[in-house]
């Protein structure tokens, strides 16, 4: 199994106002899958999917990734990690302002020894023709595909998407998913995807419900459908 | 591959230029200057060191009351030195000034040519250049006395006249009223003959080691010559103040100059660090997904800062460049407003380059590493969030509802900013410290006169001089002229009143050693009214820069020996114009061996004019007493205007940078009141006016702090570069100008301001909003 999550337990503040987030969560998740962690705001999907990344860490429980655990690693191995494993995808686009469409992809390229050919990613990112723009210069879509053009620049072995289509409206958002869907078939990434937008669940390989810190329902999806078929 | 994060440098700079521009000038100036003032300061101080042998300044020199003869000249220069006729001639001319003339020189004290060309014919004339410069004098102009006139050629720096003290004995160079020359040996032998003075320069066969040695020989040298003509004065170098009072002024300023460098550099670089946490603060989102994504803190620490430090590294290089071409010759100016310095060459100075490029990038290196290694401590989620306080305020402070919006509106802008404003604060406590620095010295030195002509001891203060033929010759001839002395120097004025003097020196130690003037009175003096009985007494300015307090016991020393003198200090003598003790005359003429009835000089309030002039080794009145606050005019006056000039530079740059970044920080919710219709004057209300209120209690807090620091400063400044004593005095008007003075600062700068609050547009607030 190449994503391996157990007994994961979380929680914020002390005394009285403690809140536990995840309340010992186990999961596993094959390589090239795609996974969608679904579930209202607070059922803990974004602390997992932070746990996931290594930008946040659990207090108790194993997160196993190709062998390796997290728990054991140190703040430096962690970056190491990061840098060639994960690409992160927000809600917010969180672009260089003062970089370019192309720079702001290079940012990405520059973390990996073998980085994904940035002309190729932008045609496929269909913003080849804006490359010299800087972001402010961009629509909210075309900021969110650099954003995913500098995750995945770097060709990382797990894609972590924290609400992708949050701030996008209904075309630009399935535009954006038909894109990690691309992603995820032309280069295998796992894919973890977060969202509240029960719909997204029907492109997944795999969906996880989570509510007040459980997994509620955790199945392969039999009937996986294109993005481009989605409806909300 | 490249980090592609290094193309945002340029795009950066770019969109920052105002306050990379701002700070890279102030840079450029302040290294500019410190390393223009070392590398000058260092190459004067070699040329000065290196005069000695390249223009062969002479050991000593002696002036005899007749020409030498050859079979004496030949004795003389059997007790191991060689003579060098060194005559020279005074002239009073017609603007009032003293001049005197030289023939120019071949072997001895060799003349440096700065500007023209020597006299050849006579009725012509090279003067010396500061002179010159004091009195608005230049190649082509003419000089002219009662009944003769000569015509400029040339501006000279004659090399035993680094600094124109026209008596050994006096307190203090007087540049401007005192003037030396060289002329040809014809115009010289068609000057007034009447006044020729037969001064001789020697130098010895074999230099003595050390100043002991060389204390040791020319005394032995002064009896030797004694014993062969008459002498009536005796000067060997080490003595002589117009050839070392340079050397021992020189490099004074440096430990201050230096200090003031690095305290801007500090500022700097919290300035820096203020506007870098700004920036991580706007970047916050950018920052979160690059550690996300799996960029190291170091990457992050090093990218953010390249900037500062290149700013300055280019700064200081550029600082250094101007400090070796153009802001050098400032500097050298003025030294050469205080001295009469040969021509210098620029010496590389490896330290000035250290002191003024390498530290300057360290600091800043340092600063700004700490503050970035600190505020990139977060985890990259807390980035993400937007979460930079390390400790969250639990909540808000309380504000009554009473107080009206807008005012608590402005008190919110003023917590949520005390970071900024504590760096401000101590900008405005540094700038201003600067400005009343330059404020200061003007009016202390005005004070200083006021106070000095009205406690003077006496109007006049004659110093009699014994001839050196009466205390060097055979035994008879030692009786025979100190009699003739004593005879002559009687005076018939009713006001006259002996004292007798010594002088002795202050024990090295935390100060340098200084000379100390014993006065022995009269009991009854009616010049020196004080009950001192068997006691001692010491003047205000001695008590003050000593700190020392009645009771105390003072121990001084012979200069030159190892005889100690301790005294009780029964009172303190309002008296600021020297370093004095004063004791009843048959006390210190007990206590230094001297005769009962022995006495040094005069104190006297007309003019005593029946005692013959030779004997007057020199007259203290006003005008002597307040030569050193007139030269301190002189020598520090033009740079006081720089000094004013810098602080009001630092203290624009540093408001303007500190308000733009309240400014931006604010941004945001400067968009957002828009939005909500608010005008800009009323945005400049919330935001300007709060930190106009800010600046209004920074300007009035930190003056009585800067008094206090400034007492310290000056008294250190004392110390270090004046003998003697000037009490320190604040004009009232001073705190007015610099209150003034910060306040139009601000204002400019205010104005600027409101531009950029006009600037802001509406849709900042809808961008990044979460």
């Amino acid at each position: 199994m190449f994503l391996q999550i157990q007994g994961i337990k979380k929680s914020f503040g002390s005394g009285d106002s403690r809140v536990n987030v995840l309340k010992g969560l186990d999961l596993e998740i094959e390589k090239g899958e795609f996974c969608v962690l679904l579930g209202p705001s607070g059922s803990g999907k974004s602390t997992l999917l932070n746990i996931i990344g290594g930008i946040d860490s659990a207090d108790e429980g194993k997160l196993i990734i190709d062998g390796e655990c997290l728990a054991d690693m140190s703040e430096k191995k962690l970056s190491v990690y990061r840098r060639k494993h994960l690409g992160y995808i927000f809600q917010m686009y969180n672009l260089i302002p003062n970089l370019t469409v192309r720079e702001n992809i290079e940012v990405g390229a520059y973390l990996s020894d073998q980085p994904l050919d940035v002309d190729e990613l932008l045609h496929i990112l269909g913003i080849y023709e804006h490359q010299k723009k800087l972001p402010n210069q961009l629509s909210g879509g075309q900021q969110q595909r650099c954003a995913i053009g500098r995750a995945i620049v770097k060709n990382p072995d797990i894609l972590l998407c924290d609400e992708p289509t949050g701030a996008l409206d209904y075309n630009t958002s399935k535009e954006i998913l038909k894109l990690i869907e691309t992603v995820n078939q032309k280069y295998g990434n796992t894919i973890v995807m977060v969202t509240h937008n029960d719909a997204i669940k029907d492109m997944a390989d795999r969906v996880v419900k989570l509510r007040d810190g459980m997994i509620r329902k955790n199945y392969i999806n039999e009937h996986k459908i294109p993005a481009a078929e989605l409806d909300w | 591959m490249k980090n592609p994060l290094h193309k945002r440098l340029p795009r950066e700079l770019k969109s920052e230029f105002g306050k990379y521009a701002v700070v890279f000038f102030l840079m450029v100036a302040t290294i500019g200057f410190v390393s223009g003032f070392l590398v000058a300061d260092n190459s004067m101080l070699i040329a000065y060191n290196e005069s000695f042998e390249k223009y062969n300044i002479e050991d000593g020199n002696f002036r005899t009351a007749d020409r030498i003869y050859r079979s004496q000249r030949e004795d003389i220069e059997k007790l191991g030195i060689r003579l060098y006729e060194n005559y020279y001639i005074e002239e009073e001319l017609d603007n009032g000034n003293t001049m005197r003339f030289f023939k120019n020189r071949e072997e001895v004290n060799k003349v440096c040519l700065m500007e023209g060309v020597f006299p050849e014919h006579t009725g012509e004339i090279a003067i010396d250049r500061m002179y010159a410069d004091n009195n608005q004098l230049s190649v082509g102009d003419t000089l002219t006395s009662k009944d003769k006139s000569w015509k400029i050629t040339g501006l000279v720096a004659l090399s035993d006249y680094s600094c124109l003290f026209q008596n050994n004995n006096d307190s203090m160079f007087d540049s401007v009223k005192f003037g030396v020359s060289v002329v040809t040996a014809d115009e010289f032998d068609s000057l007034n003959q009447d006044k020729l003075q037969y001064n001789y320069s020697w130098k010895y066969n074999q230099e003595p080691s050390d100043e002991k040695e060389e204390k040791e020989i020319s005394e032995d040298l002064m009896e030797d010559i004694g014993a062969i003509v008459t002498l009536e004065t005796f000067v060997p170098r080490y003595t002589n103040q117009a050839i070392t009072f340079t050397g021992e002024d020189m490099g004074g300023d440096r430990a201050m100059i230096i200090m003031l460098l690095y305290i801007i550099m500090v500022i700097m670089a919290f300035v820096f660090g203020i506007t870098i946490s700004n920036t991580i603060r706007k970047e916050a989102g950018v920052i979160g997904t690059l550690r996300a994504s799996g960029y190291t803190r170091r990457e992050l620490v090093l990218h953010y800062m390249e900037l500062p430090v290149l700013v300055t590294l280019a700064g200081a290089l550029i600082g250094n460049i101007l400090g070796y071409t153009v802001l050098k010759n400032v500097c050298a100016g003025m030294y050469y407003g205080s001295y009469s310095l040969p021509t210098y060459k620029t010496v590389w100075n490896a330290e000035a380059f250290l002191l003024t490029t390498i530290v300057p990038v360290l600091i800043m290196l340092v600063v700004n590493y700490s503050v970035l290694r600190h505020k990139l401590r977060l985890s990259p989620l807390k980035f993400l969030r937007r979460d930079l306080s390390g400790k969250k305020q639990k909540r808000a402070i309380a504000l009554s509802p009473r107080i009206k919006i807008f005012s608590r509106f402005r008190l919110r802008v003023i917590f949520q900013n005390m970071s900024n404003y504590v760096v401000l604060f101590i900008g405005i406590v540094f700038a201003n410290l600067l400005l009343m620095f330059g404020l200061l010295l003007p009016s202390v030195l005005s004070h200083y006169q006021l106070e000095i002509q009205n406690n003077m001891l006496a109007k006049y203060q004659y110093m009699l001089q014994v001839p050196v033929s009466a205390i060097s010759g055979s035994k008879l001839e030692e009786l025979l002229n100190l009699a003739m002395f004593y005879m002559d120097v009687r005076t018939d004025n009713d006001d006259a009143e002996k004292f007798s003097a010594y002088s002795l020196n202050t024990l090295p130690g935390k100060y340098k050693s200084e000379e100390v003037l014993l006065y022995g009175v009269e009991p009854d003096s009616k010049y020196v009214k004080a009950d001192l009985e068997d006691g001692a007494y010491i003047s205000s300015a001695y008590a003050d820069k000593f700190q020392i307090q009645v009771g105390d016991t003072i121990t001084l020393k012979e200069k030159y020996e190892k005889d100690e003198y301790s005294f009780q200090v029964d009172g303190i003598y309002d008296y600021t114009a020297g370093l004095c003790v004063f004791m009843e005359r048959d006390k210190l003429n007990e206590t230094f061996d001297l005769e009962d009835d022995y006495y040094s000089g005069y104190f006297s309030d007309t003019e005593i004019t029946d005692i013959r002039k030779k004997y007057i080794g020199s007259v203290v009145d006003l005008d002597a007493l307040t030569k050193i606050s007139r030269q301190l005019d002189v020598s520090m006056g033009s740079m006081m205007g720089l000094v004013n000039g810098f602080a009001i530079l630092i203290y624009m740059v540093l408001i303007y940078l500190l308000s733009k970044i309240i400014i931006e920080k604010n941004a945001q919710s400067i968009s957002m009141v828009k939005i909500l219709g608010y005008t800009n004057g009323e945005i400049s209300r919330l935001y300007i006016m709060s930190t106009s209120i800010v600046v209004v209690i920074c300007l009035l807090v930190s003056l009585p702090i800067e008094r206090a620091v400034m007492e310290v400063l000056f008294r250190e400044m004392m110390l270090a570069s004046i003998s003697g004593w000037i009490t320190m005095w604040v004009d009232p008007m001073i705190y007015v100008q610099m209150f003034a003075a910060g306040l139009l600062t601000y204002v400019a700068v205010a104005l600027l301001e409101f531009r950029k609050i006009k600037k802001v547009p509406m849709d900042e607030a809808l961008k990044n909003v979460e």
